[in-house]
């Protein structure tokens, strides 16, 4: 029985971890999403104040 | 030209190219063997426990050797923009893949044909009684794979990773196929009699074809052309 | 208004969830023949059913796509795919580690776990695809049509399989201990499995509103490029 509970521990930490590890890995993305936005906007906004040649 | 006109003339198409070069279905060939042999150090040749594993073992030969020739079967129109070509061409896709289907079928069927009597010598099995039902179970299972994979070839033949991601898309989606397939061989080469029980995977052999059929043949055009 | 949502649905699951859980610990009583690891179930059938149902929502969302052509739909295919594939995941896990204290083995070839790791497995195949096709309508295109493909093979895979596993007796993971359970313990159950849908919700959500991002990034690439 007390390997039940044990086992039981386990069983409810992988179900929590995977979500953690899931949402953790969407604020991840999110950041690269961010900045690579930023990035692209930076990059038209140069382009579009360069003195045309 | 009709729609079966059309299909038959690209599958002779496919099939004159493959005749002339004898590329894909060697190498198919050869893979088969190799398989078989390395199935050998696995398992005991000659005994009882092969004869339970027959019908998984020469289903799984079939399957990994075939995706060599599925995989050519779209890849070999790279070259010189063809698929661009017979895309544009008055053919619908429905046509082209059909084509492609009973091309490959065919090479495949043959493959198989060649690698099943090595198989019965390399495994001391005796070839079945009741040969016809196990050629009708090859026919079925075969053009399930057929039709599946083919898809799947034209979906990833622009991708980078076509020889990898081939064989993930395409073989948990033959599971069902080849389950039947392989029950029934198993009970065919063993020479036990078909109880009814195992009739359900005839019609499951067939409703499986019929379905993907198709499913592909509705779902073709949107992956070749858009 | 959408981040709203997304801040209700979290709060409302959470405090679902952690009630649930003092229900679970504190009103239950173990079960009989399983004792305290019968509450695995707690958490493996409601992510069984929501991983299930992923198939055929991303099959729904695909087939728009297709007939309507607007990204966003597949941007909420992809989503539910990937949310749904956590929950998958999460199933198996569970599903194996109640395997391991009632049958003693890790793994056992049950039509049950089997077809899960089969949908596990097209699951993978649909991400590795949209990994590998980088032009968006390319991408959207072919993985709705692997979408489709994979709702209807899921549905000849769970029927094969139990067919399969019925002619070769084995060991059947039967959640249900005698037919049917008491009504205390089943309630949780149901509680857990809104908990986990709002869960999910909020997941797709916000994976959505990134996949929009991303959207606006290869516009304003393309725009970029125009110059």
């Amino acid at each position: 029985m007390d390997q039940n509970y044990t086992f039981m521990f386990y069983g409810f930490l992988v179900a929590w971890l995977v979500v953690i590890i899931y949402v953790i890995s969407i604020a991840l993305r999110e950041r690269k999403l961010r900045a690579e936005l930023d990035r692209v906007k930076r990059m038209v906004d140069d382009r579009e104040h360069e003195p045309k040649r | 030209m009709s729609f079966l006109q059309q299909a038959l003339a690209i599958a002779g198409k496919d099939l004159r190219s493959e005749i002339r070069s004898k590329e894909t279905v060697n190498a198919s060939l050869s893979f088969a063997l190799v398989i078989l042999m390395l199935f050998s150090f696995a398992f005991d040749p000659g005994s009882d426990q092969v004869r339970e594993i027959s019908g998984g073992l020469l289903w799984l030969v079939y399957a990994f050797a075939g995706t060599l020739i599925l995989n050519r079967s779209f890849a070999r129109e790279l070259v010189n923009d063809c698929l661009d070509a017979l895309i544009s061409s008055p053919a619908s896709g429905a046509q082209l893949f059909f084509g492609k289907c009973l091309a490959n079928y065919l090479l495949l069927m043959v493959v198989e044909c060649v690698s099943f009597p090595v198989f019965i010598i390399f495994y001391n099995a005796r070839w079945p009684a009741r040969w016809g039902l196990l050629f009708l179970v090859m026919l079925l299972g075969t053009w399930g794979i057929t039709v599946i994979g083919t898809l799947f070839s034209a979906m990833t033949v622009n991708l980078r990773l076509r020889e990898l991601m081939l064989p993930t898309l395409v073989y948990p989606m033959l599971i069902p196929a080849l389950l039947g397939a392989i029950r029934l061989s198993t009970v065919l080469i063993a020479g036990e009699a078909l109880e009814t029980d195992d009739q359900i995977w005839f019609k499951l052999l067939a409703g499986f074809d019929v379905i993907f059929t198709v499913l592909s043949l509705a779902l073709v055009e949107i992956v070749l052309v858009g | 208004m959408r981040l709203k949502i997304i801040l209700a649905l979290s709060v409302l699951s959470g405090l679902i969830l952690s009630w649930n859980l003092h229900t679970m610990f504190l009103k239950v009583p173990d079960e009989l023949n399983q004792g305290a690891i019968f509450r695995i179930i707690y958490f493996h059938v409601p992510s069984a059913i929501t991983s299930f149902a992923g198939f055929f929502l991303a099959m729904f969302c695909s087939v728009g796509y297709l007939i309507k052509k607007d990204l966003r739909f597949d941007s909420v295919a992809a989503s539910i795919t990937e949310v749904s594939f956590a929950f998958t995941t999460i199933t198996l896990i569970t599903g194996s580690i109640w395997g391991r204290i009632i049958w003693g083995i890790w793994w056992t070839w049950d039509y049950r776990l089997t077809s899960f790791f089969i949908c596990w497995l097209l699951y993978v195949g649909y991400l590795m695809l949209r990994r590998a096709i980088d032009d968006p309508t390319t991408r959207a295109r072919l993985c709705a049509v692997l979408s489709i493909f994979a709702c209807v093979d899921v549905v000849i895979v769970w029927k094969s399989i139990e067919w399969f596993r019925t002619q070769h007796p084995g060991p059947v993971l039967s959640i249900r201990s005698g037919g049917g359970m008491a009504p205390g313990m089943e309630a949780p159950i149901w509680w857990n499995f809104l908990a986990l849908v709002m869960l999910a919700t909020v997941l797709v959500l916000i994976r959505m509103r990134q996949e929009a991002m991303q959207r606006e990034i290869d516009t304003m690439r393309r725009y970029a490029h125009a110059f």
